[in-house]
């Protein structure tokens, strides 16, 4: 086996690893912030390093699968960001703020 | 060498703007912040070599999902956030304590999976199988072997469409009988 840098050599460790990073950073996101829009937000840049490594994982090994995986998280996305923005007008609308806490009052 | 230079650029770039979307206060800058990682991780699709998931990528998610959101946010008129974070130093450390062991999890998985994965190509040679990285193959699969979950998506897009509109039409949370 040669050796291989791993400055110069690119592999599928790199993008899992970078899908690694935006997914956490995500997370992040979601368990920090208080704002609906920005929840909303991290949670598109997790399901956008989901996608990163179904790609890498479709190029490095041979399967075109992965791809179409692809597809459907993103039309998945595109719903759960409509419901979302949705929900976030309709709790704008009630109480003037978009904050996370006031999701308790939307209980019947 | 170049796509070396390049994957690392791009990494950079969506790793800074998706730092900037959980640390800025300003909700537009985070909605600015996301657009240029969507349009990172569409460069990052370009160097995978599937060129169709890019174009789509650049087309719903920096063109729709990101108009989307700043409409919604245009819609509010926000000033900046006096309390962005969550309250509590402890349960925030707890937080930020629980991601990075998270992301130290994933990556020690990772880095023992490749081997794994380098060795069962070692043995049964997945690399031989035929593969055409273009748009008509990826049709062709999702049209000859994926077309019920294709048919459900659609299905799936009319629910969320009437879901939304049922929505934005109620007076804001079920107490709101006014």
């Amino acid at each position: 086996m040669p050796e291989t840098n791993i400055l110069t050599t690119i592999g599928l460790e790199h993008y899992l690893v970078l899908s690694a990073v935006l997914f956490s950073m995500g997370m992040a996101g979601v368990l920090l912030r208080r704002n609906l829009i920005v929840l909303l937000m991290s949670i598109e840049l997790m399901l956008n390093a989901v996608n990163i490594s179904f790609v890498a994982f479709s190029k490095f090994n041979n399967n075109i699968e992965g791809q179409i995986m692809v597809f459907f998280v993103m039309t998945i996305a595109a719903a759960e960001a409509a419901v979302g923005l949705a929900l976030a007008v309709s709790i704008f609308k009630r109480f003037k703020e978009v904050n996370i806490r006031f999701f308790e009052h939307l209980k019947g | 060498m170049t796509d070396a230079i390049l994957f690392w650029f791009l990494a950079l770039v969506t790793v800074c703007a998706g730092l900037s979307v959980i640390l800025m206060s300003n909700p537009i800058y985070s909605a600015l912040s996301l657009a240029m990682t969507m349009v990172g991780v569409s460069a990052l699709f370009v160097t995978l070599g599937a060129y169709f998931i890019a174009g789509v990528q650049l087309i719903v998610y920096a063109g729709a999902v990101m108009v989307l959101f700043v409409m919604v946010l245009m819609l509010f008129d926000l000033k900046h956030e006096i309390q962005a974070f969550t309250r509590g130093k402890i349960t925030g450390a707890i937080k930020i304590a629980s991601v990075g062991i998270l992301a130290g999890l994933v990556v020690g998985a990772i880095t023992l999976g490749t081997k794994a994965i380098e060795a069962a190509k070692a043995t049964e040679a997945v690399a031989g199988k035929t593969y055409d990285n273009n748009t008509m193959s990826l049709a062709q699969n999702l049209f000859l072997q994926n077309v019920f979950g294709f048919e459900a998506l659609g299905v799936l897009l009319l629910v969320i469409a009437v879901g939304t509109v049922a929505l934005s039409r109620s007076r804001g949370g079920t107490h709101a009988r006014d």
